[in-house]
This record gives structure tokens, sequence and C-alpha cells, in this order.
């Protein structure tokens, strides 16, 4: 019977803790896509377990040996089911091996299953198998089988980051089997039935130990309450990802601002770049500049490596293939919102979906972007409020000319509303100003300051699409609209060659509710620019005769009104705050509580261990009880005994404290040394000595020390 | 502890398949006998009852007792004592540098009247042989004794003949005065169960000592038990019961002593035997029918100290092996029951 019930209780404990490490692997499977590393950490983590618990009763070095195989072999195993088949499989373990810590870092979410991407969580989902089973099973100790499996646990929550939901249900699910396999925890190894260790010591009660587990798991439970949202704000408000710790593949110049590739494209303009077969006529972005300096228009955020799976709304229906012919740098020409690529090597802008190959680009390239691009209908941008979401899309260095601000001042009182005023820029420059494909490279304040206002007699007043883009993206971030510029092709739909003359650079402008909004300030063929000076004066002079408003005339709505900001009941903190179900001070009572409670929580754990020590089991295991209760009492009476001392010797230590154990010395000794020689009466003088020696002591100790020991 | 079947108290239990234990009754005769014992040396031998029960535990466990100590403080006068309580054959030996081996052991000398060689037993035939300074006769003299003292017997022109049983050497030794003496070797202290110092007396032995100079001594002892009931309750003593972990407790203490820095040869297994036998007779003494760690403790020093040998260099800076085992005992656990947590 004892036999059966110590089977039923590993084998219970065995279940719940392979189950806890296939969870705990399957945690970072949430950032992986698709169900192919949810399964292979589930097979590991059964794998694992089962060679160690069918080894559990043969020597630990055989059961290391055979797992260490095993483990080797379900590697390979797993390269081989992820591998695409293009490299022999020695090839891709090795390769695999190298790189697998940094590329699962540096993979982008959701990280393509591959040889170099799941072999870090297979490997440590095998690990802590292992060690949860040899832990557990082999030598009994259950809380710290659980460790190994909540480890991973960890490091898959730190490994996904903020780049997946809360899986709470997952959680509850974990906690809950932990609890399972700790009340159903095996014996300790001299009381496993097929051990014949002789036990002198008592071993716990389950009743004692169920109250024990009851009172203790009630304590973490009001602790993780009370710390739990203080932890979850501080997670909330500064998440930590271990990807920040990889260094992002580098750019060169021309990868860092494309802009600067205009004027060669417009002095090359039969340069064959490459070969694209799109479904339809499309615009194929090179790259999206964000951030200006004054000097230089450039991408913002950090490019990070992406398996062919990238984050898209959609299954990448717009498909692109490109076979390169003289396109350079890493930049990768693709349509807008691309979703997965195959057959290159790829990094992406998580800001601006830009895309990168980290070796770049190279004659005989050939690859395939599936993209979903976002249609905008400028219709729909008519009434829409500009997007002011991203303060980096209307920041604006200090020293721009006076040019811009004339014409953003133009702008503003020209037209009302966010699209008109972007399509009114639009014109104006297109209308003002010429295309010149001999003009100087440059988009600086000063070359800029250069296009807008020198005569065009001096090469003024004329530019390529640089500095028509960056001309019109900030003149109208001057005029209170977001914008940025894009490098790119305009690509007909199916195959063509791209040339040098497809390639140009245009602004767009961010609407909310609608997105980025595509503008085109190039000047219309044939058509002979008007001198800017011209309307500029004609605005001076309306000014001059009647003041407009303010706010910009009429019954128009103000468009950047902060009010209206507040109406559309963005984020307040103070807000947000009080609308708190529970307030502060409330967690604070409830830590207080709980820490008020450690000392009564640990004297009601002293007298259930007491009662157990002096009450329950043979009279020898009582004996000895009342002897670890002396022990104990001394101890926290600042009175250590040392291993070395006999029980006399003990005795005469402990009854230093100005209590005495007299006679209890010879009990232990002869419940120890002569077995079957101490019966019930000498159980009852023991506890008795015991507990007189208990109160004794406990009341020669200060008070303090009473209460928080 | 189950009961035996009814046997006389000191009468040993018959050897059987089973571990055989004692019963209580056989322990507290033990006891009995051993104190009635104890009380009459301690007539003569004033102020040290340690000695003295430590002395006749070694006896008891047929073991050999070497007394060393400054002369003067009572080592011939314990020997002698010891010898007189117990209604057997003694001898005692003087030895000086002259001695000779068979001066000690015996020797075998023509009959003319038989015609044959005949042979005259030594000193050493006796239940206990007195070896008064003992380090005074040459080692071949000395080396005379190996032979008895392990096995019991001695022999002689190749013809070998037993002392009678019990046998017991007692001798002293002293430590201070070096001229004209010859060193014990190793292999004849390792003989030695226990090697005791009977020490000053405290003040108020020392008066009662000069009070009856004249009426206490040791040939005024009566015979307390005889030869006989010495060896049945030896015999009893090989039957205390030893647990397990003091067996584990006994070999970690020895190779401690092994493993300590400060020695070159650690205790023998002989001497862990030789101190497993005084702790069973200790136990005994005390009435228990099984050993504590407070019998190992209190025999460990008289037992083991002689039979460690020193590195050199420690015995240069004055270490002794009586301390060498008190750190032994600091740093090896004893086997008591683990808390039950």
């Amino acid at each position: 019977m004892r036999v059966s019930r110590y089977r039923l209780r590993i084998a219970v404990v065995a279940a719940c803790l392979t189950v806890m490490c296939a969870l705990a692997g399957t945690v970072a499977a949430r950032v992986y896509h698709g169900p192919v590393l949810t399964g292979l950490v589930a097979g590991a983590a059964v794998a694992a377990f089962a060679v160690g618990f069918l080894l559990r009763n043969k020597p630990p070095w055989l059961a290391a040996s055979v797992s260490f195989w095993g483990l080797a072999a379900y590697l390979i195993g797993s390269f081989a089911l992820t591998a695409d088949g293009a490299e022999p499989l020695p090839t891709v373990v090795v390769d695999a091996i190298v790189n697998a810590v940094p590329r699962t870092l540096t993979a982008l979410i959701p990280v393509e299953p591959a040889p170099d991407t799941v072999g870090v969580p297979v490997f440590l989902t095998w690990l802590a198998a292992t060690l949860a089973c040899e832990l557990a099973i082999r030598y009994g100790r259950t809380l710290s089988g659980c460790l190994p499996p909540t480890l991973l646990y960890t490091a898959g929550l730190y490994l996904v980051g903020p780049n997946a939901d809360p899986a709470i249900a997952v959680t509850v699910v974990y906690c809950l089997l932990a609890a399972v396999a700790l009340a159903a925890t095996s014996a300790p190894p001299g009381r496993r039935p097929d051990s014949d260790a002789r036990v002198d010591g008592g071993a716990p009660r389950r009743s004692a130990t169920l109250v024990g587990s009851v009172i203790g798991a009630a304590v973490l439970l009001v602790a993780v309450a009370a710390l739990a949202p203080m932890a979850t704000r501080l997670v909330t408000t500064s998440p930590g990802d271990p990807r920040e710790l990889v260094e992002p593949p580098q750019l060169t110049d021309i990868d860092l601002n494309p802009l600067a590739r205009i004027p060669e494209w417009a002095k090359n303009p039969d340069r064959e770049l490459f070969r694209a077969d799109i479904d339809g006529d499309a615009a194929m972005r090179l790259g999206v500049l964000t951030e200006y300096d004054g000097v230089t228009w450039q991408a913002g955020g950090d490019f990070r490596t992406a398996g062919s799976v990238l984050p898209g709304s959609g299954d990448g229906g717009f498909a692109a293939e490109v076979e390169i012919i003289e396109l350079g740098g890493k930049l990768v020409p693709a349509v807008a919102d691309p979703a997965a690529v195959t057959d290159l090597p790829v990094a992406v802008n998580l800001r601006t979906r830009g895309l990168l190959t980290p070796d770049g680009l190279a004659t005989g390239d050939t690859f395939h972007v599936g993209s979903d691009p976002l249609i905008v209908d400028p219709e729909d941008a008519v009434g829409a409020r500009p997007d002011l979401s991203d303060p980096v899309s209307v920041a604006m260095p200090p020293g721009a000319p006076e040019g811009m601000t004339a014409i953003a001042d133009y702008i503003t009182a020209t037209y009302d509303t966010p699209y008109d005023r972007a399509q009114g820029l639009a014109d104006f420059l297109s209308q003002h100003y010429g295309f010149d494909p001999e003009s100087p490279s440059g988009h600086d304040y000063p070359a800029l300051e250069f296009f807008l206002e020198a005569p065009v007699e001096a090469g003024g007043q004329r530019g390529t699409s640089e500095q028509f883009a960056a001309t019109y993206a900030l003149i109208a971030r001057l005029a209170g609209l977001p914008s940025r510029v894009v490098v790119g092709f305009d690509v007909p739909g199916g195959p063509s060659t791209v040339t040098a003359a497809q390639g140009l650079a245009w602004p767009e402008i961010a609407f909310d509710g609608v997105g980025w909004v595509r503008f085109d300030p190039m000047p219309a063929g044939g058509v002979a620019p008007v001198p800017p000076e011209e309307t500029l004066d004609e605005l001076e002079e309306e000014a001059t005769e009647e003041p407009e408003p303010e706010s910009g005339g009429g019954d128009a709505e103000d468009f950047n009104d902060p009010a209206l900001e507040d109406d559309q009941g963005d984020f307040d903190a103070a807000t947000s705050a009080a609308n708190d179900v529970i307030p502060t001070w409330a967690w604070w009572i409830a830590a207080a509580l709980v820490i008020g409670s450690i000392p009564l929580i640990l004297k009601a754990r002293r007298r259930l261990r007491r009662r157990r020590r002096l009450r329950r089991g043979s009279p020898a295991e009582r004996v000895a009880g009342a002897w670890a209760e002396v022990l104990g009492s001394a101890a926290r009476a600042g009175v250590e005994v040392g291993a070395h001392a006999n029980a006399e010797e003990a005795a005469a230590r402990a009854g230093t404290v100005g209590a005495s154990a007299e006679g209890l010395p010879r009990l232990v000794n002869q419940a120890a040394f002569a077995p079957g020689s101490v019966d019930e009466a000498d159980a009852e003088a023991a506890a008795r000595i015991a507990l007189a020696y208990c109160r004794e002591a406990d009341a020669s100790g200060s008070r303090w020390k009473r209460v928080l020991t | 502890m189950q009961d035996s079947e009814q046997t006389h108290p000191l009468q040993a239990p018959r050897p059987v398949q089973q571990p055989v234990t004692l019963n209580p009754g056989q322990a507290e005769a033990f006891a009995a006998t051993f104190e009635r014992l104890a009380a009459a040396v301690d007539t003569v031998v004033l102020g040290k009852p340690d000695v003295v029960r430590l002395a006749l535990t070694a006896m008891f466990a047929e073991g050999h007792i070497l007394l060393e100590d400054v002369p003067g403080t009572g080592k011939t006068t314990l020997a002698r004592a010891i010898a007189s309580a117990v209604s057997g054959q003694w001898r005692r030996i003087q030895f000086t540098p002259d001695l000779l081996p068979s001066d000690v052991s015996g020797v075998t000398i023509f009959n003319q009247g038989s015609g044959g060689f005949e042979f005259h037993p030594g000193p050493v035939f006796a239940n206990i042989v007195i070896a008064d300074e003992i380090n005074r006769a040459s080692p071949k003299t000395q080396s005379a004794l190996l032979e008895v003292m392990e096995e019991g017997r001695v022999t002689v022109d190749g013809h070998p003949h037993s002392v009678p049983s019990p046998f017991v050497v007692v001798a002293t030794q002293n430590p201070v005065e070096m001229d004209g003496t010859y060193r014990l070797p190793e292999a004849q202290l390792d003989r030695f169960l226990v090697k005791l110092s009977v020490g000053y007396p405290v003040e108020a032995a020392e008066i009662e000592v000069l009070r009856g100079t004249h009426q206490r001594s040791p040939e005024n002892i009566p015979a307390v038990v005889d030869t006989d009931t010495v060896k049945q309750m030896a015999e009893v003593a090989k039957y205390v019961y030893i647990a397990d972990p003091l067996y584990a407790y006994l070999v970690q203490l020895a190779n401690a002593t092994r493993g300590h820095p400060q020695v070159a040869v650690g205790v023998s297994p002989r001497g862990l035997i030789a101190l497993t036998r005084a702790a069973s007779v200790y136990a005994l003494s005390q009435g228990r029918t099984y050993i504590i760690p407070e019998d190992v403790k209190a025999l460990a020093e008289p037992v083991f100290s002689h039979r460690i040998q020193l590195a050199p260099d420690a015995a240069m800076r004055g270490a002794s092996g009586a301390g060498v085992v008190a750190e032994v005992f600091e740093s090896v656990p004893v086997p008591l029951p683990a808390s039950a947590a």
C-alpha cells in the first residue's frame, strides 16, 4: 500500500513538472511564428523528463549521459525539421549552434522557427526538465524541482519582453500545477519504501504539513496581491527587452540618408537598378526618413534582424519579385508595409517599416516581398486632423531659412484645413519652382535656402526631388503638419526594369485616422514656374489692408487647438490614477498587515511544529523532537550548540540561557543509541522537560527576539 | 532491548547466530561489582576516582595499563591496589637496565635429577603483572613483553607457555627523568589499551593521605573479586550494544586523527578496537547496556593520545596527542538525532 501511494505521488509530481516545463518553454513560443516551436519545446520537456524518470533509480552519471545524448539527438532533429533544406544538415547544425543566441535575440517578432532560433528554447527546456526531474524525482525535493522550470518561465518572459500579450491563463495554470506538485510532494529519500535508509528523525505529518502549506500559501498570496500591482506598473512603464542589449546592423552613409542618391540618379536616368515584377502600379520604397537635424534627413529607429515573416496585418498579398541589377547599398526596395520576405536575409525598421539586408545588395540577388500596403484615399484626409502623436514628425531644428517661414505663413493664412494646407503647399512648390536634374546635391538649410531664395539666374529656385521633398516636409512642419520624406521608385504593375529615372523622393503627411498621405510637390512638365515673390507679396498686401483674426479666420475649425486634444480624452496620468479602483493607501495598509502578520505566522508555525515534534510519532521520534525543541529554543535565545557536542555537553551549553534540560540527554542517548528502549513515559517526560525548558528560555530572551523569531 | 533468558547476572550470554544484547540486570550487576572494586581501590588511591575507574575499565576490557607520571604520585600504589583487590596471582617486576628478557619471561634449566630441561616461569606468569619503571629496561627486555601482552603466551626455546587468564600488565614510567631510560617503541605503546596520568591529588585528598599514611596500604585491601569474576565481566562487556551511527562516529574520529596536520601517524585500527572495547566496559560500569558518545569522549584521550605520533615540527612546537584528540572531537559531529523539522 505504501509503495503504491508513493508511486502515485511521484507520478503526480512527474506529470505536473513535465507540463510545467512544457508551459515554461511555450512562454517564449508566443513570439514565434506558427506552432512549430510550441511542439518542439513540449516534446523536449516530455522527452527529457521521461529519460530522467525512467532512470531515476540508476546512477546519476548514467541518467546525465543518456540525457545528454538525447538532447543532442533532439536538437539535431529540431534543426532538420526547421531547416529549409538549402544546405547540408551538418552545416545547418554548426551554423545554428554558433549563431543561436545572437540570432534569437535579434530576430524580429514574430520569430520565424529556424535552426538558429529554435535551438536556445529547446536546449533550455530540455535542461530545465532534466534538472527538475533529478531534483524532484531522484532526490525528492519537489520545491527545488520547481525552480528550473520557473527560471525557464522567467527567462521566457524576459525574452518575450513587451512583445506579446500577458499570458495570465498560462501563468495561473502553471501556479496550479506547482501547487499540486507540492501538495502531492514525494517523501524524502529516507522515507521511500524502496530505500533501506534508516531514519532517526521524525518525518513531517501530512496534516501539519498541509496546515503549514496553507498558511504559507496565504502569506504568499497576500504578498503577491500587495506587490504585484507595483511590479506590474514598473514593468509596464519600463519593460525590459533583451533585444535592446544587441547591437543592431550598422548602416553606411548612403543607407542612413538615401536622399543623397537622388542627384546621382537624376544625372544617370538610364541606369538600370533592378528588375521588378509586381501585382500592380505601386511605389517601392527604399527608405523612409523622419528625422531632420538641419543637415540631413535620416530614418529614426533601429533595424532589427527579422525572419522571413514580418509583422504585418495580412498575408502579404501584394507580391513583388525583385532581381537586383545595379542598385547598391543595404536598403531593400519594397512596397509599403512589407509582411514577408523570402530568399533574402533582412532586418526591418520597426518605426518606418523599411527593409535592410545586412550583407548589402549585390547584382543577381533575387527575392520575393509580400506586402499589405495601406490603401489611402486622399478624400478621407480632407476633413482629418493632423496626427501629432509622434513628436519627431513635427520637430524642427533651429535656423530655418526665412523663405521657409514665409511660405509656411502664406500656407497657414491661405488655407484653413490641414489637408488643404498640405495640398496647397504641394501646389505652391510645383507652381513656383522648377525641376533641374543638374542641380547640385544637398538638403541642409543653406542648400534649401539657396533652392528657395536664390535668383533663377544664379541657379536657384530649381532642383531635384531631393530639394522638393525636403523643402516640402520642413515647411509642412512649420505649418503644423507632421511630415516625412520617402525615397523610392514609381514602378508600374507587371514585369519591368526599374531605372534611375524612376527614383525620386516624395513627402508624406500624417492624418489622424487616415495614415500617411503622399503629396507630390514636383512641377508639372512644360509649365514655367511663377516666381514665388509675386505670390508672397500679394499676401503681404492683403495682410496690410485687412488684418486677419489670429484664429485663422472665419468659422474654420482650428485643427491644432490644444483644447481639442483634451476633448479626445488623451492619456492623463492624474485622471488615470483617480480612476484606480483601489487607492494607494489601501495597498500600503495591506503591505503593513502582511509584514505585521509575519511574527504571528512564525509563532503559529513554531507552535505547530512543536506540537508535531512532541505529540506525533514513536516515543523515540518524540524524544528526538523534544531534543530539537530544546536546541531550537536555545538558538533563539542566542546560544548555538555545535554539532560536535554530545548530548550532555549540548544540554550544559543550552543551560547557559538560564533554563534546565536535565534528564533529557539521558533520554536522547537512549532513544538514539538503544533502539526500542524508550517508551511512552519516557516520551512524555522528554516533552515535559522540553516544554519547561522552552518556557524558561523564551522568558529569558528579549521581547523583540521573542516576537521576531 | 529484548530480555534474555534467566542467567547469572555476570554470566555472558551464550554465543548464538542472532546478535545478542544484554538485559539491564546484567548491566546493573556489572556496575555494582565495578563500583565495589573501585571503592576498594579508592581507599588507598585517594582523590583519583576517575583514574581508578579508567584503570579498572582497561582491566575489564582485557587491556594493559600504562601509568605515566612524575615520581611519588601513586602509580605503583594504584597498580598494587588493583592487584590486591583482585584475588588472583600478581607479580611485580622492577625494571632496571641490566634486567634480561629471561628475567621476565622465564628460563629453561637442565634438571640433573630428571635428566631433562625444565621451564622455570618468570614473573610474567601471573594475572596482574606490575612492570615498575618499564622504560628503564633495555629495548630487548621491553620486547620480551610484546608477545605476552598481545597473545597471552610466552615462547621460550620454541615452546609456547600460556600465562594465566585474566592477564593484565600495569606498567609505570617516569616521563621527567630520562637519563638511563629507553623510550617505549610505538609498537610497545600500542599494546597498552590506555595511558593514564595519576597527577597530584587535590589539597583535601593530600591532607587525607598524610593523615593515614601508616594505616593505608595496598596490601590491606581485601580482595573484592576473583579472577573468574573478572573473566566473566570481561566476557559480558563484549555484548554491549553499539548503534550503527556510533561505529561511523568512531571511524570518523580515527580518520580525523590520521588527517590532522600535526599528526604523522594517526590512530591504528587496533587503537579503534581498543576504544570500542573500553567504551563497552565504561558503559556497563555506568549501568547501561549500550554505548553513547559520552563514553567515547571520556575514553578517547587515554586510549588515543599515546597512539598518535606527532609530526616533528608539531612536537617541536609543544603539541601533544591529547591536544590533537581534543581538536578532533571539535571537528567531528556527534550522531545525535537530527531535528525533526
